[in-house]
């Protein structure tokens, strides 16, 4: 009898291990608002880093490898955090909010993959895309804060 | 005049030791998080630290013999291998971590990539545990540490409002969108960070290595509340620089780049030249010691010679272990894993180990067998057994808090 119940326990757990492991994520909405939130809050880090290594470059308080690593570093961290948002599936009441925190996220790589190339180029006071890194810092805060 | 010089250069190579890749992430990432309002967790483990580490030079001192020799003496071959499994295990992960922290700081000066060059650091790491004297490493690459001060100085030049930081210092000044869980499981990994079980193996067997006799216990005494407080302001200075410069930019710290970017706010270039040179002094020194105590933990539990005192010859299955354990590390460096969590995990899991490692110093620092005299007094045990129980909390709390908060996510 001991030995039945253990089995269907351990059944259970890798029944769970293996649900876990499912290549797309099928949270409820409340799930896939914290996971948005959280994504979105990763990003608003990873945007405000860069802006801050380009800041600090702009200055000549750091050299050129240093800003090109931790640009680089922030690129490969946003571009993780959007494809893992983006293997969430959408519950059924949140595929607009999806689609926006998508396009947010996808706006977000793309800005820092940018300042990115300007790093590597020793431009590092580029207006517009301070102007834009800036924006994005407030809009990816603003959205985190509404899920 | 030959004693004060001794207990100065113990002294600042305690400080210059006392940092490692553990404590540059784990420090940076909870003051980027949650201020000052986890520095009581960096006193509580340095102070631990302290106590575990003067039991173990004093056994070390007295008895002329390290720690896993006599624990399996002491409590047998079953609880030793208990002791060397858990013990060596998160010594190994931190080894690799340290491996990698030195490649992640010379990415920074290069932007060649940390994998490319963590083979290189490892190539290197070995030819200075199998040519480098036991007194060079650890006098070298511990005054070399001592460039981590330039945190301290950097906070000072980012002028923070003291009052305001100093009011962090509260554990209920914690940021409100942090919830508690996340905040429990970094002092965890903080604490796990400060009384990482390496450090006493090292120390212990350093004291062997160094042939310390009970006439040495007083210099020992010293290096340890002197050089091991004043290494935790360091801690606490990289927290503090973190907390000026990422918190109110809600900026998490998750790369070596970043933990290294309030110094250059604050001091431009220079500054950032210290502190990377800081941190390839702190991290190479570690992955020395962490590569030492791996080969001194295997060899004392197996009973074959060890040590940097003799020979590499007459103490070839210790230097084989250094040569494979290198080997290994820089295998997994390869595969392209980020340092930087593997230095999270290290953490947590020493966090889970420390009962293992400081279990048998307590039972073996009170047995008059081995230290006569000198075993634990009344003040030691007291700290000794308030310190196994918060170990274990932390021990028992280290995994659930890990899984609940997704590696401290939220």
């Amino acid at each position: 009898m001991k030995l039945r119940g253990l089995t269907a326990a351990l059944a259970g757990v890798l029944a769970a291990l293996l649900c876990s492991c499912s290549l797309v994520e099928e949270p409820d909405a409340a799930a896939w608002d914290q996971q948005a939130a959280q994504a979105l809050e990763d990003a608003a880090s990873e945007v405000a880093t860069t802006r801050l290594a380009l800041e600090t470059a702009a200055q000549e308080r750091v050299w050129s490898s240093y800003t090109t690593v931790v640009v680089a570093d922030a690129e490969e961290a946003i571009v993780t955090v959007a494809d893992n948002l983006a293997r969430v599936q959408a519950p059924a009441g949140r595929t607009e909010q999806a689609a926006d925190v998508g396009a947010l996220m996808d706006r977000a790589v793309a800005s820092v993959r940018a300042a990115r190339s300007l790093a590597v180029q020793g431009r590092y006071d580029d207006p517009a895309s301070i102007d834009e890194l800036d924006r994005l810092a407030t809009d990816l805060e603003d959205a985190a804060g509404a899920r | 005049m030959k004693r004060y010089f001794a207990v100065l250069l113990g002294v600042l190579t305690a400080i210059g030791g006392f940092v490692d890749i553990g404590d540059l992430v784990t420090n940076a990432q909870a003051g980027a998080r949650f201020g000052w309002s986890l520095v009581w967790v960096v006193v509580l483990g340095v102070l631990g630290i302290c106590v575990f580490a003067e039991m173990s030079g004093r056994i070390a001192a007295v008895s002329h013999r390290a720690t896993f020799d006599l624990v399996r003496e002491r409590l047998g071959p079953r609880m030793g291998l208990l002791n060397l499994f858990g013990s060596m295990s998160v010594t190994f992960l931190t080894f690799i971590a340290e491996i990698g922290g030195v490649a992640l700081a010379l990415q920074l000066l290069s932007s060649v990539s940390h994998v490319l060059v963590a083979m290189f650091v490892a190539a290197a790491v070995w030819i200075v545990l199998w040519r480098a004297k036991f007194s060079s490493i650890e006098n070298v690459l511990g005054l070399m540490g001592l460039a981590l001060i330039v945190f301290a100085v950097a906070l000072w030049q980012l002028g923070p409002d003291w009052s305001e930081l100093s009011s962090q210092l509260s554990p209920a000044e914690k940021p409100a969108a942090e919830g508690w869980a996340v905040y429990a499981f970094f002092g965890v990994a903080l604490f796990g960070a400060a009384m990482t079980p390496y450090e006493v193996f090292f120390f212990s067997s350093g004291g062997v290595e160094e042939r310390w006799t009970s006439k040495d216990i007083g210099v020992m005494r010293a290096n340890v509340f002197l050089g091991f407080p004043l290494g935790g302001v360091l801690s606490v200075a990289i927290a503090g620089c973190a907390a000026v410069v990422f918190l109110p930019q809600g900026i998490t710290v998750e790369t070596l780049g970043q933990v290294g970017l309030p110094v250059a706010v604050a001091l431009g270039k220079i500054g950032l030249a210290v502190v990377v040179l800081g941190f390839f002094a702190a991290t190479f020194g570690a992955a020395c010691e962490t590569g030492l105590s791996v080969g001194y933990s295997l060899a004392q539990y197996s009973g074959f010679q060890w040590g940097k005192y003799v020979r590499p010859r007459e103490a070839a299955g210790f230097h084989v272990v250094l040569l494979v354990a290198t080997v290994l590390a820089a295998g997994v460096l390869l595969t392209g894993v980020d340092p930087i969590m593997v230095t999270e995990v290290s953490v947590v899991f020493s966090a889970l180990a420390l009962p293992l490692t400081y279990f048998p110093i307590l039972v073996v620092a009170n047995d008059p067998d081995y230290l006569g005299e000198h075993r634990n007094g009344r003040l030691a045990n007291v700290l000794g057994v308030f310190y196994l129980v918060v170990i274990t909390i932390a021990s028992i709390a280290a995994i659930p808090l890990m899984v609940i908060t997704s590696m401290g996510q939220g």
